[in-house]
């Protein structure tokens, strides 16, 4: 077979042999150009996807001990004291009254569950506030720890009236299923 | 390609090659010529000539025929072949006894070909037998030409050799009957009795060409890795394809144990950690320092648990390093920094970032 092969190709004439060689070194060279572009993808592919799996893996091999983290940490709460996303936007409103600060608003409340763990958080803005106001409704929440937590705070001074504060504050409450 | 015997000439002379050197077949292709010359009545360039001589022995078999016998019809169809060299060449090669004779037989006439000891014959002679011959008179030839040498053995070839599809470029091989002929191949590039240059040159386009029939081969062979590349590659994409598919099965149950982890860490930071940002914003407190620094703050925030960033503007700007300096010796701090320095009109700006050490700072009002 390749006897015959060999013996046509060297029956060819120069140029015919000379176009052959260099037809199959242009094939060779563009299919190994494209194959190496698709072996690099899957490379890329195939150690992503083996990084994720092992992260996967990793987690799932904690389930259980994240689990008892979660239980670990819900010991601090008395189960009948948290509070919902109802009752903490009741009790900031009610907060913030009692602390003499007006012009003040609660965007939606947010909720993270795992079922039988809550985490509700809502965002609190109070506008042109003094800063005695501010600080006696910070101290009530203070009070309220740790069924109630500030988990971000940034204050603006007015720039006509330095005194007049706006803040803002993000509030969070751990509600645990009784 | 054989040519008839009855066109050449044949003598055996003696040659002399150093054993000590590498390069014996020129040395014996030169004194070849040299014999040549000598004992032909025509000069090299119009003879067509080649020559046997196997490596050790102390002589040679030469023979040539006068370019005149062949027309140009005949020696345009040398081009192609491989070789080209009288019938009887194809037997030199031949593993015979001492005292052997090969006679083949042609339409012209008979050859015998003679061993006495060695590899190189003897004696190469052809008797010529007219067409029309009987068997009698053809038997009668073979006896005269056998009674020239004393044979121990003698070989008769009825068929004409034939050389034998090359298996690599290392032997020539032809055979006659039971009769193989193994030749080497510088050995049978002697033979050959084309014009020398004509023949070099035919050499180095044959060089060029086995080179590019070498890449073409490389080539086919790289297509064949190739291939089984892509194989490889569709193997492994099925393979990655199942990977995915576990992955992605995977996905909503990791994405739950990691909510699960999230709000484990959040009520865990809710029931040991707290984020003190009027403690904070009191332990920087310009006005609190000795003696006070004429800072105010336009602006802060707390980014994560135990740092505070202010934007703050001072009409002084030489009392920010001292501020920094104030803040620096602070037992609660960490690390203080200043960015972001301007000034217009008098007024210096700057960013204040304070990292509190943990548990540093004590709450305001300590949890019931």
């Amino acid at each position: 077979m390749m006897r015959t092969l060999r013996a046509l190709f060297l029956a060819r004439l120069l140029r015919e042999k000379i176009l052959l060689v260099a037809l199959a070194l242009v094939v060779a060279a563009l299919w190994l150009s494209n194959w190496a572009g698709r072996a690099s993808v899957f490379l890329v592919e195939e150690r992503h996807t083996t990084i994720s799996l092992a992260d996967q893996a990793k987690w799932l091999a904690h389930r259980n001990s994240v689990e008892k983290v979660a239980q670990e940490a819900a010991r601090a709460f008395k189960p009948e004291q948290t509070l919902d996303s109802t009752r903490l936007l009741a009790a900031i409103q009610e907060l913030a009254a009692s602390s003499g600060l007006h012009n003040s608003y609660t965007a939606q409340p947010e909720d993270a569950s795992t079922g039988q763990f809550s985490v509700h958080t809502l965002q609190f803005t109070v506008n042109k506030a003094d800063y005695e106001a501010l600080r006696a409704f910070y101290l009530a929440l203070e009070k309220k720890a740790p069924y109630i937590g500030v988990e971000q705070f940034s204050v603006i001074a007015d720039k006509a009236n330095p005194a007049s504060l706006t803040a803002t504050m993000k509030i969070s409450s751990v509600e645990i299923a009784r | 390609m054989l040519l008839p015997d009855a066109l050449f000439f044949v003598r055996s002379v003696p040659v002399v090659v150093d054993p000590a050197s590498d390069n014996g077949a020129v040395q014996v292709a030169s004194q070849v010529e040299l014999a040549l010359e000598a004992s032909s009545p025509f000069g090299l360039a119009q003879l067509y000539h080649g020559h046997f001589w196997a490596a050790g022995s102390d002589r040679a078999v030469v023979f040539a025929a006068y370019r005149r016998r062949f027309t140009a019809e005949q020696t345009a169809v040398w081009r192609g072949a491989e070789l080209v060299l009288p019938t009887f060449a194809a037997v030199l090669g031949g593993a015979v006894e001492p005292a052997t004779t090969v006679v083949l037989s042609s339409p012209e006439g008979l050859t015998a070909v003679h061993w006495d000891k060695g590899p190189v014959p003897d004696a190469v002679r052809f008797q010529p037998i007219p067409p029309e011959a009987t068997d009698e008179e053809r038997l009668r030839a073979r006896t005269e030409l056998l009674r020239a040498s004393e044979s121990k053995k003698v070989i008769d070839l009825t068929e004409p050799p034939l050389a034998e599809p090359r298996r690599g470029d290392g032997e020539v091989v032809f055979r006659s009957g039971d009769f193989v002929s193994r030749m080497p191949a510088d050995a049978a590039r002697g033979l050959d009795v084309r014009d020398k240059e004509e023949l070099a040159a035919l050499r180095r386009s044959r060089a060029r060409d086995v080179v590019l029939w070498r890449v073409g081969v490389g080539c086919v062979v790289f297509f064949g890795l190739l291939a089984i590349g892509e194989l490889a590659l569709a193997g492994g994409g099925i393979w990655q394809q199942a990977r995915r598919v576990k992955f992605n099965a995977q996905a909503p149950i990791v994405a739950g144990i990691m909510n699960r982890q999230e709000i484990a860490d959040r009520i865990n930071d809710l029931s040991t950690k707290r984020l003190l940002p009027i403690e904070m914003l009191l332990a920087v407190n310009p006005k609190a320092l000795n003696p006070p620094a004429a800072i105010f703050f336009t602006r802060a925030f707390t980014t994560g648990l135990y740092t505070l960033t202010a934007d703050a503007q001072t009409l002084n700007a030489g009392e920010i390093k001292t501020y920094q300096n104030e803040l620096e010796a602070l037992p609660a701090c960490a690390s203080v920094a200043i960015k972001n320095q301007q000034s217009r009109d008098n007024l210096a700006t700057f960013t204040l970032v304070v990292a509190f050490k943990p548990e540093a700072l004590k709450p305001l009002a300590p949890a019931p």
